[in-house]
C-alpha cells in the first residue's frame, strides 16, 4: 500500500503555474518520472498539453531533472524516484513569460495631460506600478514596472511607440 | 526597407511580434525570425549584393534589422582560401578554407552574430549587453559593447585559457568567472536574464544574434562564383553555426540566388565532448548531455541548445558526423598551419582532425569540392599547444655558436645560394 503512495514533490516552472492551481510545488505520485507525470497531467488536465506533443511525447524542450540530476542521464521516463525526491520541470531554454519590466517611458509635451498609463492597464493585459516619475509642464518621465505575459507586453511597445512616447529598459541592478 | 514581420516557435508554429524574446509561452520551442522571402527575391540581386561594401551587412535583407546596422558594421568578408598544401596533404582535388581566424575585430566567427545581437539590442534599446561564453563569444561581445557604448557582463567557466580571459577584460567589461562548466554558466544566465533586463545576446536576443551565421554561408557561395561546394565540415559547439550555414545555403535557393543546394554538411566535435556526434552515429534524434573533457574548451558544450536541430540539418543534406581525440586536435592544429600557415584554435584542429578523418574512411570523397570552416584563431589557445611545438635553439650571437648546432649543412647552403642566384 505504502509503495503505491509514493510522494514526490514537482516543482512547476513559472510560466505554468496558472494551470496547476498557482502552486510552485505540487506533492505528486509514481514511482517513475514518467508515473509522476501521467499523474500531474491527471491530476491537472490543462498542464498535458503543455507537457507534451501531439504524439503524447514528452516535448523536445522541456528538460526533468530528479534532485538537480537531468533524467537523460539516468533512464529518461523510466527513472525511479523515490519517497522525498524532487522533480524539476524546467523549460529547456529558460526564461521567457511573465517577467516583471521596469521602463523609463519620456512624454513629449502633447501627451503629459493624456492617461497613458491608464491606457496600458486596461487596453492590455498587464499591471503596471509608477515607481519614479517627475511631470513638469513641458516634459514628463516615469518609471514603470510592469508585469504579465510578453505577447501582451510587446502589444504595449507598441501602443507606446506609436503613439510617441520614448520606451527605454531600465537595467535593474542600476535602479536598486 | 523591412523584410521580417514577426517570430515564429521552430516546434509548434505559434507566431509572435517582434521583442527581445527566444522562447514559445506554449511549448518552450525555440523561437526564429519569420522574413518575407518574395519581397526580398524581388529586391536583391548578385549584383546589387557585389556592388556594396566588404561586409557581412552585404546581405542586410536577410538579416533581422529594422534599420541599418550600428554595432559591427566592418565585421565579416573574411578571405576563402583555394588550399594547395592541405589539399596534397589530405590526398583531395578541391579544398578550400574559409577563413573566420581572421575575423575582425576579435579573429573568430562569433563577430558575425554578436554585431547583429548588438544592433537589435540597439534598436529594442537596451544599455546593458550580456553572454554566456566559452571564450569566443565573451570577447567579441566585450569588444563590440565597448565600440557601441555599451555596458556589458560576461559570464564563461573560470577555467578558460588566458588569451580569451585577457581577451575579453581588455574591452573594459565585467568578466564573471564561474566555478563550473559552460553549461552550468548557461543554466545559470538564464536565470539571471530572467530578473535582469539586459540584452543576453544568446539568451533572450538568440533568435536575431543567431541569423549572423547564415552569413558565413553567404560569403562561401558568393565567394565561390554564387556556387556552394559539395562538402562542408563544421565544429559543433552548441550547433547552432552548423544549422545556419544549411539555413544560408537554402535561403540564397530560395531567393534565386543558387542554382541548387548539392551540399553535404558535417558536424565536427572533440570526442570528450561529442554529444551530437554520439546521437548521430546512435541513430536517434534526442541528445544526450554530457560532461565535457576536451583541451577544445570553445567546443566543450555538454547540453547543446541546437543539438536536435544540428542532427537535423545533418541528416537532411546527407551529411555525417564525426569526433576526434585531443591528439588529433593538436595534430589538427599542425597540420593546417604547416600546410597552409594558418594558425588555427582548438576547434579548428578539431574540424581539420574530422575533415581528415572522413577523408580517410572514405566518407568525403577525394574528388569532389569540400571547404573546411576554420572559425577561430590559434592566438586564443596557446595552451593547448605549448609543449608540442618544441622550442627556440638560444644561442650566443657568433657563427660559430650557430655552426655548432649543425642546423645549416653544407648542402643547405648551396641550395640556399642557388635559390637566391
Amino acid at each position: 500500500m505504502k509503495e503505491e503512495e509514493m510522494e514526490v514533490r514537482v516543482r512547476i516552472p513559472t510560466p505554468l503555474k496558472k494551470l496547476a492551481g498557482e502552486q510552485d510545488v505540487i506533492k505528486a505520485q509514481g514511482r517513475t518520472v514518467g508515473e509522476v507525470l501521467q499523474w500531474l497531467t491527471e491530476t491537472y488536465p490543462g498542464l498535458k498539453e503543455r507537457l507534451r506533443d501531439e504524439q503524447g511525447e514528452v516535448r523536445r524542450f522541456i528538460n526533468i531533472y530528479v534532485n538537480d540530476e537531468d533524467i537523460r542521464f539516468n533512464q529518461n521516463l523510466e527513472t525511479p524516484v523515490k519517497e522525498g525526491d524532487q522533480i524539476s520541470i524546467i523549460p529547456a531554454i529558460a526564461g521567457g513569460s511573465s517577467l516583471r519590466r521596469r521602463l523609463t517611458l519620456t512624454f513629449p509635451p502633447q501627451l503629459i495631460k493624456e492617461p497613458v498609463i491608464y491606457n496600458i492597464g486596461h487596453q492590455f493585459k498587464l499591471v503596471t506600478n509608477i515607481r519614479s516619475a517627475n511631470v513638469s509642464e513641458n516634459v514628463g518621465w516615469v518609471t514603470l514596472e510592469i508585469d504579465g505575459e510578453e505577447t501582451e507586453y510587446s502589444k504595449a511597445l507598441n501602443y507606446l511607440n506609436e503613439i510617441g512616447v520614448t520606451v527605454e529598459p531600465v537595467e535593474r541592478n542600476i535602479i536598486e | 526597407m523591412n523584410y521580417v514581420s514577426g517570430l515564429r516557435c521552430r516546434e509548434c508554429k505559434r507566431e509572435y511580434s517582434i521583442s527581445p524574446i527566444h522562447v514559445c509561452e506554449f511549448c518552450f520551442g525555440p523561437l526564429e525570425i519569420i522574413y518575407d522571402y518574395e519581397k526580398i527575391k524581388k529586391s536583391l540581386t548578385h549584383k546589387k549584393i557585389e556592388e556594396r561594401p566588404k561586409s557581412m551587412w552585404r546581405y542586410q535583407e536577410l538579416l533581422p534589422l529594422n534599420g541599418d546596422p550600428t554595432v559591427g558594421t566592418n565585421v565579416g568578408f573574411t578571405p576563402l582560401i583555394r588550399s594547395e598544401g592541405l589539399a596534397r596533404a589530405l590526398g583531395v582535388r578541391e579544398l578550400y578554407l574559409k577563413n573566420d581566424a581572421v575575423n575582425h575585430p576579435t579573429l573568430s566567427f562569433k563577430d558575425r552574430v554578436v554585431s547583429v545581437a548588438l544592433s537589435k539590442a540597439k534598436e529594442f534599446g537596451f544599455r546593458i549587453v550580456a553572454c554566456a561564453s566559452t571564450g569566443n563569444l565573451a570577447n567579441s561581445v566585450a569588444a563590440l559593447a565597448a565600440a557601441g557604448g555599451f555596458k556589458s557582463y560576461i559570464f564563461v567557466p573560470y577555467d578558460l585559457e588566458q588569451g580569451k580571459i585577457l581577451g575579453t577584460l581588455i574591452y573594459g567589461t565585467n568578466l564573471i568567472g564561474i566555478r563550473g562548466s559552460y553549461d552550468e554558466v548557461n543554466r545559470l544566465c538564464s536565470e539571471i536574464a530572467e530578473n535582469y533586463g539586459w540584452a543576453f545576446v544568446n539568451i533572450n536576443i538568440r533568435p536575431f544574434y543567431a541569423e549572423g551565421s547564415k552569413t558565413f554561408g553567404f560569403e562561401i557561395a558568393e565567394q565561390l562564383g554564387w556556387k556552394v561546394p559539395q562538402h562542408v565540415i563544421v565544429p559543433m559547439a552548441g550547433g547552432s553555426l552548423i544549422t545556419k550555414i544549411w539555413k544560408g545555403f537554402k535561403e540564397l535557393e530560395a531567393i534565386g540566388l543558387l542554382d541548387g543546394v548539392p551540399t553535404k554538411i558535417y558536424g565536427a566535435q572533440a570526442s570528450g565532448s561529442n554529444p551530437i556526434v554520439a546521437a548521430f552515429k546512435a541513430g536517434v534524434d534526442w541528445i544526450k548531455p554530457q560532461r565535457p573533457q576536451t583541451i577544445a574548451k570553445s567546443l566543450a558544450i555538454g547540453n547543446p541548445a541546437d543539438g536536435y536541430y544540428a542532427l537535423k540539418t545533418i541528416r537532411e543534406s546527407g551529411g555525417w558526423a564525426e569526433d576526434v581525440t585531443d591528439g588529433e586536435i593538436v595534430e589538427g592544429m599542425k597540420l593546417l598551419a604547416q600546410t597552409e600557415g594558418i594558425f588555427t584554435e582548438t576547434a579548428g584542429g578539431v574540424t581539420v582532425g574530422v575533415t581528415k578523418k572522413l577523408i580517410e574512411q572514405g566518407i568525403i570523397p577525394r574528388d569532389e569540392s569540400i571547404l573546411i570552416s576554420i572559425t577561430g584563431n590559434g592566438l586564443k589557445t596557446q595552451e593547448a599547444i605549448q609543449d608540442q611545438v618544441g622550442r627556440p635553439l638560444i644561442i650566443d650571437a657568433r657563427l660559430s655558436d650557430f655552426e655548432k648546432i649543425g642546423a645549416p649543412k653544407q648542402r643547405e647552403r648551396e641550395n640556399g645560394i642557388q635559390a637566391t642566384l
